[in-house]
């Protein structure tokens, strides 16, 4: 298993060599899908219905959208989105797995499922009790400040000054405890020896305007949630939780710049249908949503939110591979962190 | 004048664009159609609308969403008069005094009253946003940190608890029972299952939607059934007599107090309106002479609450376009109108896309001039709901009330939350508790845990803290005296309580 | 001091119990939070204890007060037992509680009994189809005996099968049922109004707004919600 999430996270960091920062008419990955494939026996004869476990503003609504529409663009048949938010996408998994198995209700999620399966076994996991039809989101997180920040201006003097702060430094971040975000704070902690007291907002505008209004000394986020604030030149990024820089980003220091030793977690998003449906029509979605990821209209989309830094496609198999080994990494981080794993 | 100049603009853009002039009268007949329909309330309207307005321009669908803000707080008036339902929490402190005139026959000085009290406090209020918002967003982002908020909503509830209770005791109680409602779900801070009894749909949290519409709306059928069933029912009187100009001339200054009550509450992110609302009703109560006629049907009741929540919509605006803080259920969602066009809302918008903030500024400039036209016409074809047979209208309001709550967040657990919302209003309701209350209490308790939590993670877990911030200090010293006088009041004062929900 | 009455001690009671069970169940959730000392169980448990304080605070001022006018929740209780004869007994209390109940019966029921007889999958759609059956009869008989318990039941039994049985079929019966409470009996009219109530409804949201109604997960119902969507879209 440890081999194989080496393996994985060596996939994963391939992925950035080959980023297309900004280049449309790039190779893209489902190119060679066929531009056209028949439904078995009429499928779909109506709507499908996308459950998405989040509101319609935040990232999930967001890509829910650009990838219904790409796929409606692409096959003509409409998708109603159907936003289930609480719960950290709890809610919306509870009431998805409850719908028939038919092939005409899809879910969108993202890497809370795979951690909480890994903190708490009776809840789906991602991998088994669905079929992962594209992952079509894989991102990283950065560690911002203030550009007009005095105090520190680098990663180096951002450590040495909360350093000096005996532990009253602040750093806004996500409140779930075992999220992603907070376990690569502690990651950091860990490996700096640092002592920053986490600011819990669980709402990406405040947590943002904490740091714009000088309420938080730093900002734990990923790039094409603050995006807005990184071209108006309001925030700048310090560290990037990756091994290797991408090219975007390629004057922030890395993990590895950084002396920082610990395999990153990344945030993705991606749209499953449930394991018992028939198999003919799973192929058909898989080939639409995969088809789907190549539309321009979403390669636009994930330009614009920074989603093609590093690869962000994977298909069935990769995405299964992408949730066991992040379910696993999860597994053995919580059980050293002593959280309760069922 | 800059600003002038700037609205003149912007008014040339909104009315110089043929689509955009349909939206706007779309979203300002759609805003009261909604908001005055009992059962659903601009928020659902909202919520529905909110998917498609990704097929609008930038512009138009933040105009659309001002403009059903404006024109759905006055609408949520007109139920919380007629019919004792508030379409938001804005609207609550209006039926206290507007539903027991429509029962007295006097439902159209009642209407007539929130139309022009709507129209002038949301008017004045989108004139010192379009002067204001970008000297006060600089201030405000930095001087309103976690610890600020709280003390705010310290100050809130302790303001709520002393209106629309029989006793300082049920007021109290009742706001606790809100705030522990506000408890079930995800806790803000680690994200620990809280009070879940092992339904996952718990986890979601008890939304307040379904439950204004459960404690409002479906209690109010529940009581009306009663009294068909017991053949106690009377048809409420239907009139159209408006209010006389001399008779709102003689609240001028309630208005004046609401409007800067109003303002000052909507700048404020999180609480805005609602918070307007109460205190622009509390602060009348206050300063009048024949307090004890409060509740009771009193028109100045309704002008000063109508005021208030209209005059906090400009306000709203401050801090969402200029920090991208939403104030509210309604304010949150147009972020997500921001987002679905790759905008954000925040200081950036002024820069970047300051035609959209003019065109949006002048769309709700007018949609507040048009709540005086549109609003006079629509009350008189409203008004006529209440001539519909009440077991035809029941149904429907129930059936509304359904769909209103489900459009929200798609959980059917909002809907069951929403008729036992009803079942327990229906209890509550002569029991001297405030329902209103409990529902301020589920909003702000949400609100006040995470910046309480928040703040006690900035101040070092030091209470001391507070100290060093002298406008979170100075309102939690607000707090504390209002709370101390109701104490008092509870204590040395004999004689019921001048607001009392009905 | 007065002397307590029994009304007002009962809702002090009934207070108390509630800050103690709720208080019993925070241990559910009591543990440690990394980053904020105070825990998930801090907040809630600051308030039941400001309950807890109300509600005795309550308890002294009205004994204090007891030669007022009646101001507890009993008493105001009693007032309306005086003004209409349905709330008067004990009885009317327990039918009503009975069929507030039923609904509570058909969110757990069926999973209890599916989970213990080990029904397959297959089976699951009609274990809720008979549960609802009987639970529907059940509300019949206890309906009848009281008029605003029923009134009062019936939304909240709706709400509890809609997840199941969704919105599209379930809308036209509640709609007749609730005309038939608030005392219409004129099958003329009511066959009238109730398609005029549903369609207007359906049209409006459905068709013009496209709002995803819930279509509900068991069959035949999902299949007609679909149905019933696939027309209007």
């Amino acid at each position: 298993m440890t081999l194989r999430k080496y393996l994985i996270s060596a996939a994963v960091a391939a992925g950035f060599t080959l980023a297309t920062t900004g280049s449309a008419i790039a190779a893209c990955a489902t190119d060679d899908l066929p531009a056209e494939m028949a439904g078995p026996d009429g499928f779909p004869a109506r709507a499908l219905t996308m459950v998405v476990p989040y509101g319609p503003a935040g990232g999930s609504g967001q890509v829910a959208q650009a990838m219904a529409q790409a796929v409606s663009d692409l096959t003509g048949v409409s998708i109603n989105r159907d936003h289930k938010p609480g719960g950290s996408g709890t809610v919306g998994m509870t009431a998805y797995m409850a719908t028939p198995a038919d092939g005409y209700t899809v879910l969108e999620h993202i890497d809370d499922a795979a951690s909480a399966h890994a903190l708490d076994s009776a809840r789906p996991n991602p991998a088994e009790a669905l079929i992962p039809l594209v992952t079509s989101q894989i991102t990283f997180s950065q560690i911002y400040i203030r550009t007009n920040e005095d105090r520190f201006t680098d990663w180096a003097s951002f450590v040495d000054w909360v350093k000096a702060q005996d532990g009253k430094a602040t750093i806004a971040n996500v409140s779930k405890e075992g999220s992603m975000e907070r376990v690569t704070m502690k990651f950091i902690t860990d490996a700096t020896g640092m002592q920053i007291q986490q600011i819990s907002f669980d709402k990406g505008a405040p947590r943002y305007g904490a740091l714009a209004g000088g309420q938080v000394d730093a900002l734990f986020e990923q790039p094409g949630d603050v995006r807005k604030f990184l071209d108006a030149d309001k925030f700048k990024p310090i560290l990037t939780i990756l091994k290797e820089a991408p090219e975007a980003f390629a004057d922030v220091p890395s993990l590895t710049d950084a002396g920082l030793d610990f395999e990153p977690l990344f945030r993705f998003r991606g749209f499953y249908v449930k394991a018992d449906a028939p198999e003919e029509r799973v192929k058909w979605l898989q080939w639409a949503f995969q088809k789907a990821y190549c539309q321009p209209s979403y390669q636009k989309y994930n330009e614009s939110k920074f989603m093609t830094l590093i690869e962000s496609f994977r298909d069935t198999d990769g995405s299964k591979e992408l949730i066991t080994s992040t379910i696993a990494q999860y597994r053995d981080v919580y059980k050293e962190m002593g959280l309760e794993v069922r | 004048m800059d600003t002038f100049a700037n609205f003149l603009g912007g008014t040339a853009a909104l009315f110089g664009d043929p689509v955009g002039v349909l939206i706007f009268f779309g979203g300002v007949v759609g805003g009261m159609l909604f908001g005055a329909i009992p059962g659903v309330s601009m928020l659902t309207l909202a919520a529905i609308l909110l998917p498609f307005t990704a097929h609008l321009k930038p512009e138009h669908g933040i105009m659309l969403f001002s403009v059903i803000y404006c024109t759905g707080v006055y609408g949520g008036a007109i139920t919380a008069i007629l019919f004792n339902i508030p379409g938001a929490p804005e609207n609550a402190p209006t039926a206290f005094d507007g539903y027991p005139m429509t029962q007295k026959g006097k439902a159209g000085k009642a209407v007539g009253a929130a139309v022009m009290c709507s129209a002038i406090g949301g008017t004045i209020s989108c004139i010192v946003m379009m002067i204001a918002t970008a000297p006060i967003a600089d201030w405000a982002i930095s001087a309103f940190g976690p610890p600020e908020i709280f003390a705010l909503v310290f100050f809130g509830l302790a303001v709520a608890a002393s209106v629309g209770a029989k006793t300082f005791w049920k007021g109290w109680l009742s706001i606790m029972a809100g705030l522990m409602i506000a408890v079930v779900g995800l806790d803000p801070v680690g994200g620990m299952e809280r009070y879940d009894f092992n339904m996952p749909y718990l986890l979601a949290g008890i939304h307040f939607i379904p439950t204004i519409l459960g404690f409002f709306a479906v209690s109010e059928i529940f009581v009306q059934a009663e009294k068909k069933a017991t053949g106690s029912y009377k048809a409420p009187k239907i009139s159209v007599d408006f209010p006389t100009f001399r008779e709102l001339w003689a609240h001028k200054i309630a208005v004046v107090r609401s409007i800067i009550i109003g303002f000052f509450c909507g700048i404020l992110p999180g609480i805005g309106a609602t918070l307007a609302a109460f205190m622009g009703y509390n602060e009348a109560v206050r300063w009048s002479k024949d307090k004890l006629e409060f509740g009771k049907g009193k028109l100045e009741g309704v002008i000063s609450s109508e005021t208030a929540n209209n005059a906090a919509t400009g306000a709203a605006m401050i801090p969402l376009l200029a920090l991208g803080l939403p104030g509210g259920a309604l304010t949150a969602m147009m972020v997500g109108v921001f987002q679905m066009h790759d905008m954000e809302p925040g200081p950036l918008v002024f820069i970047n896309s300051p035609d959209l903030v003019w065109v949006v500024f002048a769309a709700m400039f007018f949609a507040n001039l048009s709540i005086l036209f549109v609003g006079f016409l629509e009350t008189k074809t409203i008004i006529n709901l209440l001539r519909i047979p009440f077991q035809f209208l029941a149904p429907m309001i129930l059936l509304l009330a359904t769909v209103g709550a489900y459009a929200v967040r798609g959980l059917v657990i909002d809907v069951v939350v929403m008729f036992i919302a009803g079942v327990a209003g229906y209890f509550l309701r002569r029991s001297g508790y405030s329902v209103a209350g409990i529902v301020l209490g589920l909003i702000l308790g949400k609100i006040g845990e995470q910046t309480f939590a928040q703040a006690m993670q900035m101040l070092h877990f030091e209470f001391s803290g507070f100290l060093q911030r002298p406008i979170a200090l100075g309102l939690l010293i607000a707090g504390f005296l209002t709370i101390g006088g109701s104490i008092y009041g509870a204590f040395f004062r004999k004689g019921p309580k001048a607001a009392t929900m009905s | 001091m007065g002397k307590f009455k029994t009304g007002d001690l009962v809702e002090a009671g009934l207070w108390l119990s509630l800050v103690a069970f709720l208080f019993a169940y925070s241990f559910e959730f009591d543990r440690n939070i990394e980053i904020y000392r105070y825990g998930a169980t801090a907040w809630p448990r600051a308030i039941l204890l400001l309950i807890a304080v109300a509600a005795i605070g309550q308890l002294l001022n009205q004994a204090r007060h007891s030669d007022d006018s009646a101001t507890g929740m009993f008493a105001a209780a009693a007032d309306d037992a005086s003004e209409n004869t349905q709330h008067s007994s004990l009885g009317w209390y327990l039918c009503t509680f009975v069929l507030l109940a039923i609904p509570f019966v058909y969110m757990n029921l069926p999973g209890w009994i599916v989970s213990t007889n080990n029904i397959p999958e297959e089976g699951v759609a009609r274990v809720k189809i008979i549960t609802a059956a009987v639970l529907f009869v059940i509300y019949l008989i206890f309906a009848w005996r009281n008029h605003v318990g029923a009134i009062l039941a019936l939304p909240v039994f709706f709400a509890a099968c809609l997840e199941d049985m969704g919105f599209y079929a379930l809308a036209p019966f509640f709609i007749i049922g609730i005309m038939i409470l608030m005392g219409e009996r004129r099958i003329s009219r009511m066959a009238m109004i109730m398609p005029l109530i549903y369609g207007l409804l359906l049209l409006c949201f459905v068709k013009l707004l496209y709002v995803g109604l819930p279509t509900g997960y068991v069959r035949p119902f999902y299949d007609f919600g679909n149905w019933v969507v696939a027309l209007l879209q």
